[in-house]
């Protein structure tokens, strides 16, 4: 449980100094990468508590959700039909259902 | 749980920690950017207009204290008021001239006799501006250089406008000295009345006589400055 608050820590150090910026017309993508990049880490972490975690489905999975969120956002906009916001709520119920799962397991230790 | 794991999720919590604060930081940007920019636009503009504001003052102030130019509006005032462009005010007299219920015997065989003929009023405008008269108008036609005066047909003509009778002449000028050349023995009212036209001459302190609204035209005439005067 240390390792991914320390990983966390780092990348928000390294996102801080990094000198890259993102223009606006990406802010919206990268916000629906963000979101698949979380719920695939708690996804990671549910899995790991539950202890059938498989480092290729969560790596493979991690790209995937990120590329496939920004893709569809790209599709959306091309089409003129906000699919941004599906990928924002299947993450975040997402999201919440693998934070309830955490909580759960935390809870019956 | 594995090692290998915990490992692989801090790599992914490490690209999810970069993501999140570029995310957060663009957004502030953006959003503290926006506003800024604008401050920063309006500045500058403001800036740049009270520049041109300050040039413009300046260029006022330097065009009232310089003589040069204050001689040329004032000449431009002269020598508008010299073509006659502009309306003027002033003390002088209006002469109404009435024809039209001459007063014909009876018998006569020519009734022309007893109207107003062109050459009346060119004596009495002749009268007028002998006297002094700075400013004519016959039915608010103001008379400048280029005024004709003549009968056209049963109409007269005046700046190639058409009027009629009764005519009503304004002229700006020492009313006294006005009034007194045209109501001398023998001048030209007494003429006119005693051809039944009826000239009413009153004194005021106060006319307005309008500019000529007219163009000018020069299609022959061209300045040219005269050597060795």
């Amino acid at each position: 449980m240390v390792l991914p608050i320390v990983g966390i820590i780092v990348g928000l150090l390294i996102g801080t100094y990094l000198p890259a910026i993102v223009p606006i017309e990406y802010a919206k993508y990268l916000s629906v990468a963000l979101l698949a990049s979380l719920d695939s880490v708690l996804g990671g972490l549910r899995a790991g508590l539950e202890g059938n975690f498989d480092n290729v489905v969560f790596i493979s999975g991690f790209f995937t959700n990120a590329l496939l969120a920004a893709g569809l956002t790209y599709l959306g906009e091309r089409i003129g039909i906000d699919l941004y916001y599906v990928a924002l709520l299947a993450f975040g119920l997402r999201i919440f259902q693998n934070l309830a799962v955490i909580r759960h397991h935390f809870l019956k230790r | 749980m594995q090692k290998k794991g915990q490992l692989s999720i801090a790599l992914a919590c490490v690209i999810l920690g970069i993501m999140l604060a570029v995310q957060f930081r663009a957004t502030q940007d953006n959003q503290s950017s926006r506003g800024y920019q604008r401050a920063e636009d309006l500045t500058k503009r403001l800036i740049a207009v009270e520049k041109e504001r300050d040039a413009i003052q300046s260029q006022v102030r330097n065009l009232r204290q310089s003589s040069a130019s204050d001689t040329i509006v004032i000449e431009m005032e002269t020598v508008k008021m010299d073509a006659g462009v502009v309306s003027v005010q002033g003390s002088g007299i209006i002469i109404d001239v009435d024809d039209t219920r001459p007063a014909i015997p009876l018998g006569n065989k020519n009734p022309n006799l007893y109207r107003i003929k062109d050459e009346d009023i060119l004596k009495i405008l002749n009268e007028l501006r002998a006297a002094g008269a700075e400013a004519i108008a016959i039915n608010n036609q103001r008379l400048i250089a280029s005024s004709e005066f003549r009968a056209v047909g049963s109409f007269f003509s005046v700046n190639k406008k058409n009027i009629d009778t009764p005519l009503e002449i304004k002229a700006i000028g020492d009313p006294a000295a006005l009034e007194n050349s045209l109501l001398m023995k023998g001048g030209v009212i007494e003429t006119l009345q005693f051809w039944g036209i009826r000239v009413n001459v009153k004194q005021q302190d106060s006319i307005k006589i309008p500019g000529f609204k007219g163009t000018f035209h020069f299609n022959y005439a061209q300045p040219f400055t005269e050597v060795g005067k």
